[in-house]
Formats: structure tokens, sequence, C-alpha cells
């Protein structure tokens, strides 16, 4: 983290596509809630209900229809500029002409960092998702977990106030994904940076995650915020903990009637 | 296809050796027939002839400078039009705009037979080097156009997001991530559009030049010198090869480009 402090504030946030065709969609409908500076916050919800839109309101790429984004500086409590954001995508979205070395160098690049700099910091990145030797592999060479690592340097090398993580396991099989959940979280926690990750795993949220806002069905709004107090460091031997269950419960339950109503739209939208 | 891996590999089941193979056997069989059958050379000269005719063309000089004309007409217009057409076709491709104006232009000039443009062209520019540059420029250019748009098109929009995020200018996006995306498909373009470079520069040396060697062909048709028209179509037929094989090489090279 290199700037102060800074919060992420979705305020009354509401987003309609096709506002003024005969059909419009409520996507988000009153969405309240707040990324603390340093934390990790997970948005889980049922599919459709809007979360990676939420992402994308917060980066800044969609604008909201009702209500507004706010940065607030914690030193002050009075609003600032946007902190610096990267995003870690689903799709790894890497750039196939590129090596690894050169996608975690993009960034960097586009930024004007010269090129001793710039290479270094990428080696470093590298270095840190265990892809030493890797620097001059293209991306399809790659397996999916190595290329979503790639993914998350290419992120991490810019030194984010705000890392997004737009469900970033979720191409990922199952034993990779608890292994790089397990990497991810140490990452975030040694660069203090804060994060916004966007899941469908009730697992993965309680695991990574500091706070975790449970969203319902289309339209998407705020159901339940909850905050998760185990400890860290966290890893697989976590969810064998008492209190792992009792959180997971509680959101299964939250999530169980909200999933089945997403359902319903879904099979009335088809 | 690579032969059935069951069956016994035997010493002719090689590209080359088959490719070649057959293009001698050809050859082979037209000697022996001019030869057995005794049809006049003015109709069928025979291979051994027609390559005495080649060097001989090639000796006297006439020829080197005809296919000298003949690779600078179109290389001159095709390059001309590699630069401009996806030049235009990342423009058209990512302005709206310019789309929409565009869209109407090529649909009707790219199905029109650039021959056609021949006889207004020479009325408007001669036939001298004008000339053959805008015909040969006319040729590739729709091919270049087209598929540089449908490459930029088809770029994953994820990797446009991805730049953005790491805060890519709307100049570093086309430059960085839409242009190198599309190189496969630009690449094709390019094949496309050269062929027709070739075949519409020649034609045009046909009709109206004194040079080159679409111009040979046709002035040693005129006076029946049968032996000259094959070395031509000879020299043409190795041109074709040497494009091709250079271009398979290129897309060998770009390889990397290419996605998993």
């Amino acid at each position: 983290m290199t700037g102060p402090a800074v919060a992420v504030e979705i305020d009354s946030v509401g987003l309609t596509f096709g506002a003024q065709t005969d059909a419009p969609t409520v996507a988000l409908q009153d969405v309240s809630c707040r990324f603390e500076p340093g934390k990790v916050t997970a948005l889980i919800g049922p599919s459709g209900c809007g979360k990676s839109t939420l992402l994308q309101i917060a980066r800044g790429f969609l604008e909201p229809t009702q209500g507004r984004l706010r940065f607030v500086e914690i030193a002050s409590d009075a609003e600032t500029s946007r902190p610096a954001m990267a995003t870690v995508w689903q799709a790894f979205n890497l750039f196939p002409w590129l090596t690894v070395l050169e996608n975690v160098a993009f960034g960097l690049d586009l930024a004007g960092v010269p090129r001793a700099e710039r290479d270094a910091r990428a080696r470093k990145a590298i270095a840190a998702v265990d892809l030493n030797g890797f620097e001059n592999r293209f991306p399809r060479q790659l397996s999916g977990g190595m290329r979503q690592r790639v993914g998350i340097a290419r992120a991490l090398v810019m030194e984010p106030d705000v890392l997004l993580l737009d469900e970033p396991f979720g191409a990922l099989d199952a034993q990779t994904r608890l292994v790089l959940q397990e990497q991810l979280s140490k990452l975030v926690e040694t660069s203090g940076t804060t994060a916004i990750l966007v899941t469908h795993s009730i697992e993965e949220a309680i695991l990574l995650a500091d706070k975790i806002v449970v969203m319902t069905a289309r339209p998407g709004r705020v159901c339940d915020t909850i905050d998760v107090t185990l400890p860290r460091p966290r890893s697989y031997a976590t969810t064998h903990e008492p209190q792992y269950r009792v959180l997971f419960d509680r959101i299964y339950g939250l999530l169980r009637d909200e999933v089945m109503r997403a359902m319903i739209i879904e099979s009335e939208g088809a | 296809m690579s032969p059935d891996p069951k069956s016994r590999w035997v010493w002719y089941d090689d590209e080359r050796v088959l490719g070649w193979g057959s293009v001698a056997m050809v050859i082979i069989v037209w000697e022996v027939a001019a030869r057995v059958s005794g049809v006049s050379s003015l109709y069928l000269p025979r291979p051994t002839q027609i390559v005495v005719s080649l060097i001989e063309m090639f000796r006297n000089g006439g020829l080197i400078v005809d296919l000298g004309w003949t690779l600078y007409r179109i290389f001159a217009g095709f390059g001309l039009a590699v630069v401009v057409g996806a030049g235009l076709g990342i423009w058209i491709a990512t302005s709206f705009r310019v789309r929409a104006i565009a869209d109407m232009f090529i649909a009707m000039l790219y199905p029109l037979p650039k021959v056609t443009l021949i006889p207004l062209l020479v009325i408007w520019l001669g036939t001298g080097g004008p000339f053959m540059l805008t015909i040969s420029f006319l040729g590739a250019i729709f091919p270049i156009v087209i598929n540089t748009v449908l490459g930029v098109r088809q770029c994953d929009p994820g990797l446009v997001l991805a730049a953005r995020d790491l805060g890519a200018s709307a100049q570093q996006i086309v430059r960085r991530v839409l242009l190198p995306s599309a190189i496969p498909s630009i690449f094709a373009g390019i094949r496309l559009g050269l062929g027709v470079s070739i075949i519409l520069v020649v034609a045009a040396e046909m009709v109206v030049g004194k040079f080159g060697l679409g111009a040979r062909l046709y002035l040693s048709g005129q006076i029946l010198e049968t032996e000259q028209v094959f070395a031509v179509l000879i020299v043409l037929a190795t041109l074709g090869i040497v494009v091709t094989k250079t271009q398979d090489f290129i897309d060998k090279k770009l390889g990397r480009w290419r996605l998993a």
C-alpha cells in the first residue's frame, strides 16, 4: 500500500440497465456497504445478483444510475480521490502474445517505469507467487492455476491500494483452488492492501475475508453483513474449527433462499 | 494428413517426395508424349525446349528486367496497401462513425472485380507507374482492411478491460492490445491481398504494359513464341511458390501470437 488509508464506500447505489427501454433490468438496488482499508471484504450471493457489477462500479468502469461511490480518507474522514486499484479476473485475461514476465510488467511499462526497475519489480512479484523459472513462458504453456498466479502477480506488482478479486478461482478445479486460496490469503496479509473479493464460494469467503457481505438475488441488495473473526493465518485446517461451521451454516442459511429465488428469476427470464 | 500409423512406412510416404515427385512425373510424361506424338511445338513445346528458351531469355537480360518491373509494381502498391489497410481497418473497427461510413463503400467496392477498373484508371492515370501502383494497391487493400476489422473486433473484451485496469490509455489499448491480438487475422488478409495484387498487376501488364512479365507473356503469345509463353508462366508459378512459402514461414514465426 502506498497512499494513506482510504475506505471505499458504496452509498445507496442502484444500477438499472436499459432504463429507457420497455424492459429495464434492475441489477442493483439501494446497495450500501463499506470496504475498510487493509481489510478483505467478500461479496457473496447467488448468480446474477450483481456482485461483479458492483465490483465494476467500485473500479469506475460502470456508472451507477443511483447513489454514488465515495472514497474516504480514514485519518481526516474527508473525501479523497480514487485510490490505485488493480483487478484479478475470473478468466485470467492474460495477454496471450506476451510472456509471463511481459504480462506482469505490462502495467509498469504503460506507466513508463524504466526497463530495469520494471523487470526487477515484475520478477519479485513472480517470485512471490512461486513462478520463478516460468518468466519466459507464454500463458498457453501454463496450467489454469499457474495462469491465475500470473494474474495475481500482474495486479500486485502495481502495488494497488485496493485489490479487486472478481471470482479469481472460479475457473479452477477444487484442489488448485484450495492451494491458491491459502497463497492469496498470505499475499494479501503481507501486502496490507484493501481487498474486495467477489465469490460464489462460502468457504473461500470465510477463509479469505474479514467481513462478508451477503447479497440477495436480483435485484441485488445487501442481505446481511457478517464479521469473520477467525484467527489468521487461516488454512484448510480452519475449516474444522467449530466457529467456521457456525459461520458457514449461517451464510448458507441466508444464501439458500436467495439461490432458490435466483433460480426462479432465471427460469422466468429465459 | 500423415499416413495411417498402422501401415508400414515406405520411402515415398514423405510430403516432399510425393509433392516434387509428382511434378517430375508430369514433366517426364509430357516430354515423352510430346516427342512420341510429334505434335508441333507451336502448340505444345517440350519441357526441354521450354527450359532452353527460359535460360536464353534470362541470359540476354530481357526476362530479369521484366521480372524486376513486375515485382516492383506489385510490391509498391501492396506495401502501401498493408500500411493504409491495417491503419484504416483499426480505425473502422474502433469507431462507430467510421464503420458506418466505410461499410457502404466496402460493400460497393469489395465485390467489384478490380480488372473492370483498368479502363477507367487508364483514362485517369495513363499506363505508367501511378496506374500500376493504384491497381496493385486496390487489389490488396480490401482483404487487408476487412481482415483487420475482423481481427480487431474479435479481440477478447476481457483483454481490453484488463489493459484499462492496468492504466492503459485509449491509444495504448489500440497499440498494445487490439493490434497484437489482430495480427494473425491481419496476416491472413495480407496473404489474400498479395495474391490479388499479383493477379491484377500481371493482368494490367497484359493489357497495357510494354515491360513486365504480363506484357512479355502477351507479346510472346502474339508472335506464337509458345516456348516463351511457357517460360514466362514458369517464372510466374515460381514467384507464386516463393511468395506462398515465405508467407508460410512468417506465419510459423508468428505462431506465438496464436491462442492456445
